[in-house]
């Protein structure tokens, strides 16, 4: 898919202003503050921070989990914080979370992707299509009739990913989904995200401590102490290493190295993919 | 990872597998109350007949069944004695302190004993054939009804449902704290039962602890994907009543009806066979 057509002007998540702090009686302790974002229909958008750092905090005001104290966050125009609309909104608002094993409610794949758009009222005819497209999107059509206590991680997630899809949403959030998965299924989650965002249009949010899932973002958004220190196009980002450093997160080896290679005085660009960083090197060496 | 069979079931692709889970739901209660109303051993044999046909058509192994007896076998061994020792017959043959021998008192624990043994097989090839799945979802279709007196009937099966994922997540786990707990030192299977019983204490902290949170985020999860969105809710596994139901339906009933005829002596008929009037009799 063309990358302009890809990425539309509508804004699908909109957050102005947002504030917000977890209360347990007289304690308060910080959530996040200040947040300003939009999301893009068709983007594929990662915000990064380490832990405590109130991503997983935003990706959960994103949906309505939690109300913005200061601020107002709106699903394709719907206020998150009115509570008969709720549902409409976490039916929009897709959210896959870090344990596989918890959020699964069947002892069979389908009756779990099909929990979602049952408890949607979907008609049972669109149930069996729905969850038909949605193993078929994650590539897990072989596994429909079987039980999750025997698949792998990457693979849980996957199913968890398609139980999401099955309920038609028009942005998927990833909180920290790959955290827990062995570096197979992080990269089988991964694969399933671009193929998602790349070939059906799929507007992803993933929020992650791994930078190189940001790579291949159209946008990413640096969390640190509840704010948002940077944002923009990732090599926009990366090249501010100072931010990246001062939030805690490691720059991709690729600029890593292109980083050291131009403080040593050698002329390329800015790389962050190892295929980047490659072809400058090759380029390079034909220059000399 | 660990494959844990839930229950019993005996996967396979027969007759009774391929029966409404609802349908093998009800025949089961009507199956109970047959062996209730079966009095002399005439009808016991219908029983124990009904029962052999279904254990053919389910194509459950002997050896499979046998094993649900043997599990029951404590229970078996103390009803028979107790049933022996303590009914009133008048034939005694043999007495001591409270306890009487009689000829009655064998023929009447010889029944309760073959009462139990067809009851336990009987129901066990419910479980045999229909996953704990389908059993929940028969059960929930059966309840839908009550409904409509405000049981939360959808959530009482979401919750069994949960319960049948979670079982094996759990016990994984169980194993898993153990180990930790072990390579730290801890023994599970040395001491008194006291000392036992303290040593799982350690492993049942982390475990609560560890469900919680578990159902801390299944909660979110729940939220996620719009539980309670509407009252409207559609079912995605649809329950077909088809002609191995209405087969199995007719089959029971037919076993029932002779139960409850094989229970009366019809114009005196039995008087004139010699040995079916003795079982009728006893």
């Amino acid at each position: 898919m063309d990358e302009n057509a890809r990425v539309s002007n509508e804004v699908v998540i909109k957050a102005d202003g947002v504030d917000f702090s977890y209360r347990s009686g007289e304690y308060v302790s910080r959530g996040v503050t200040g947040i300003n974002l939009e999301v893009r229909r068709g983007e594929f958008l990662v915000i990064l921070g380490r832990n405590g750092s109130g991503k997983s905090t935003l990706a959960k005001l994103l949906n309505g989990f939690l109300i913005p104290d200061e601020g107002i966050v709106t699903v394709m125009g719907t206020d998150t914080a009115d509570e008969n609309k709720i549902y409409e909104v976490r039916s929009k608002v897709g959210m896959v979370f870090q344990n596989p094993d918890n959020q699964m409610v069947a002892s069979v794949v389908e009756n779990d992707v099909a929990f979602g758009p049952e408890n949607l009222g979907i008609p049972r005819a669109e149930i069996e299509e729905r969850v038909t497209e949605a193993l078929e999107t994650v590539g897990m059509s072989e596994y429909r009739k079987g039980s999750p206590n025997k698949l792998s991680g990457g693979q849980k997630q996957r199913i968890a990913i398609a139980a999401i899809l099955a309920m038609r949403p028009d942005v998927v959030i990833l909180d920290e989904s790959t955290a827990m998965l062995d570096p197979k299924g992080r990269r089988e989650i991964m694969d399933t995200v671009m193929n998602l965002n790349r070939e059906k249009g799929m507007t992803v949010v993933l929020i992650t401590h791994y930078m190189d899932e940001a790579i291949e973002a159209d946008r990413i958004f640096v969390m640190n102490d509840g704010k948002i220190t940077a944002s923009g196009a990732p090599k926009d980002v990366f090249l501010n290493y100072d931010k990246v450093k001062a939030a805690g997160l490691e720059l991709p080896v690729a600029s890593k190295v292109s980083k050291a290679l131009i403080e040593a005085g050698y002329d390329l660009p800015f790389a962050i993919t190892d295929e980047e960083l490659a072809k400058s090197i090759c380029r390079l060496k034909q220059k000399i | 990872m660990k494959d844990i069979t839930l229950g019993q079931y005996y996967p396979s692709d027969s007759f009774t597998h391929k029966m409404d889970a609802r349908v093998k739901l009800v025949l089961v209660v009507a199956f109970i109350v047959a062996v209730f109303l079966a009095k002399n051993f005439l009808s016991y044999i219908a029983v124990a007949a009904c029962v052999i046909c279904a254990t053919l058509v389910s194509r459950i192994p002997i050896s499979k069944m046998l094993k649900s007896i043997k599990a029951i076998i404590m229970i078996l061994i103390f009803t028979g004695i107790l049933n022996l020792m303590f009914y009133n017959g008048e034939t005694v043959y043999w007495s001591w302190w409270r306890f009487n021998v009689s000829l009655e008192g064998i023929i009447f624990s010889v029944k309760m004993v073959l009462r139990l043994v067809l009851l336990v097989m009987g129901t066990t090839l419910l479980t045999f054939t229909t996953t704990p799945t389908g059993i929940t979802d028969g059960m929930e279709s059966l309840m839908s009804p009550l409904k409509y007196i405000k049981v939360p009937v959808h959530d009482i099966a979401v919750i069994m449902s949960i319960a049948l994922r979670f079982i094996p997540i759990l016990s994984e786990e169980v194993d898993k704290i153990m180990m930790a707990q072990k390579a730290r030192g801890a023994s599970f299977d040395t001491g008194g039962l006291v000392s036992r019983a303290k040593a799982l204490l350690p492993i049942l902290i982390p475990l609560f602890v560890s469900a919680f949170r578990r159902a801390d985020e299944l909660a979110l999860a729940l939220d996620a994907r719009c539980y309670n969105a509407t009252p409207n809710r559609t079912r995605y596994q649809v329950m077909k009543f088809g002609w191995r139901d209405l087969a199995g339906v007719i089959g029971t009933a037919v076993f029932i009806v002779l139960v409850v005829a094989l229970n009366n002596n019809f114009w005196g008929a039995y008087q004139s066979v010699e040995a079916a009037w003795w079982l009728f009799a006893v």
